[in-house]
C-alpha cells in the first residue's frame, strides 16, 4: 500500500519520502477528527463511562 | 537479457506477483496495527485536550459571575453545621458550582465545574456531572457526581488518593460546602443504589448529608478498565458563606 503510494508519487526519492510522511500525518488527523469519534459513538463499550446508571438502563452510554 | 536469466532473477526474488500481494497485505496489517495504537493515543490523550479547555473556561465563567470569596480568613473561618443553606436544582447542562479537591492540587485540574447531567455531552467535556435525581450540594441525602477516570481530561484519575479524612469541597455561588471522605467501595456499573439518598437502601429516608463520586475502575486493569465503578463516599463536615472567607482546607491548598 505505502510502497504503491511511494511509487506513484512524483519527484525525487527525498521529496516522495516527505510526501508519504505528509500523507500519513493527514490520515492520522482524519482518524482523530472524524473516524475515532464515530467509532467510539458506534461501540460505546470502547470508551468507559464513569456513571452507575447507564449500564442498568441499557442505554447507549454503557 | 535471456529468458533464462530473467527466470533466474524472478526465482531469486521469490515468485513475482504473489510477493506484491503479500507485501501489500503485510503493509495493510501493519497499518491496521498502527491505527489501533493510534486509537489508544486518541482516547488517552487527544480526547482530553478540548474538554480540559472547556472545563477551565466553564470554571472561569462561574467565578466571573459570583462575588469573589473574602480572601482573608476571618478568625480562621469556623465551619458552620447549623441551617445548611439549600441549593436549587438546575436544568440539564447548567453549572451548579465548582468541585475543589485539595488532594489533586498540582496533579490534575482540581477545580472542575459541576454540571447537571451524567450524559456524554456533559461528562466528555471534563466536567463533574451531577446525577439529576440526587440531592444538591449540602442537601439532605446523597449529592452524587460522576467523572471520567482516564480519557476526556482524566478528571477523576487520582481517585485512589481520596482516602478517609481527605476534604472534598463544593463551591457554589453563595456557599462553601466542606465534605470529608469516609471511604470507598468498588461496585459493578449496574449498582444505581450507590447514589440513592441512603446508599444501599433505595427508598429509605435520608438523615445525613452525603457526597458520592463515581468513576471508572477495573479490578484487573485499574484506571484503564471499565468493568467496575470506584465509588468515593464523603459526609458534610460543615459549610461557610463565601462572604465569611475561605475554608482552611482550600486556603491551605492555595498557599501550598
Amino acid at each position: 500500500m505505502w510502497t504503491w503510494i511511494f511509487r506513484h508519487l512524483p519527484g525525487p526519492a527525498v521529496v516522495r519520502a516527505l510526501l508519504v510522511v505528509l500523507v500519513m500525518l493527514a490520515a492520522t488527523l482524519a482518524l482523530f477528527t472524524w473516524v475515532f469519534p464515530w467509532v467510539a459513538a458506534q461501540w460505546p463499550g470502547l470508551v468507559g463511562r464513569p456513571d452507575v446508571a447507564a449500564a442498568a438502563l441499557g442505554g447507549p452510554a454503557a | 537479457m535471456t529468458h533464462v536469466e530473467q527466470a533466474r532473477r524472478r526465482a531469486a526474488r521469490g515468485a513475482g506477483a504473489p510477493v506484491g500481494v503479500l507485501g501489500f497485505l503485510g503493509e495493510l496489517f501493519l497499518t491496521l496495527g498502527v491505527v489501533v495504537a493510534l486509537f489508544v493515543v486518541w482516547q488517552l490523550w487527544w480526547t482530553g485536550i478540548g474538554p480540559v479547555r472547556d472545563a477551565k473556561e466553564q470554571v472561569a465563567q462561574f467565578y466571573a459571575h459570583v462575588a469573589p470569596a473574602a480572601p482573608e480568613v476571618v478568625a480562621s473561618a469556623e465551619l458552620r453545621t447549623d441551617d445548611v443553606p439549600e441549593v436549587a436544582q438546575v436544568a440539564h447542562g447548567q453549572t451548579l458550582g465548582v468541585l475543589v479537591v485539595p488532594a489533586w492540587a498540582g496533579k490534575t485540574e482540581n477545580r472542575m465545574p459541576i454540571v447537571e447531567g451524567v450524559t456524554p455531552d456533559v461528562l466528555d467535556r471534563a466536567f463533574a456531572g451531577h446525577y439529576p435525581q440526587t440531592a444538591t450540594p449540602g442537601g439532605l441525602g446523597n449529592f452524587s457526581v460522576a467523572g471520567h477516570r482516564r480519557s476526556y481530561g482524566n478528571s477523576f484519575l487520582h481517585v485512589p488518593d481520596l482516602v478517609a479524612g481527605q476534604p472534598v469541597v463544593v463551591e457554589t455561588a453563595e456557599t462553601w460546602y466542606v465534605y470529608r471522605v469516609t471511604g470507598h467501595e468498588l461496585v459493578t456499573p449496574d449498582r444505581t443504589d450507590v447514589v440513592a439518598p441512603v446508599p444501599g437502601s433505595p427508598g429509605a429516608l435520608p438523615e445525613r448529608r452525603l457526597l458520592t463520586m463515581t468513576t471508572c475502575h477495573s479490578v484487573r486493569y485499574g484506571a484503564f478498565g471499565n468493568d467496575h465503578r470506584w465509588v468515593v463516599r464523603a459526609e458534610l463536615e460543615g459549610w461557610l458563606p463565601r462572604s465569611a472567607g475561605t475554608p482552611d482546607v482550600v486556603a491551605e491548598m492555595e498557599a501550598a
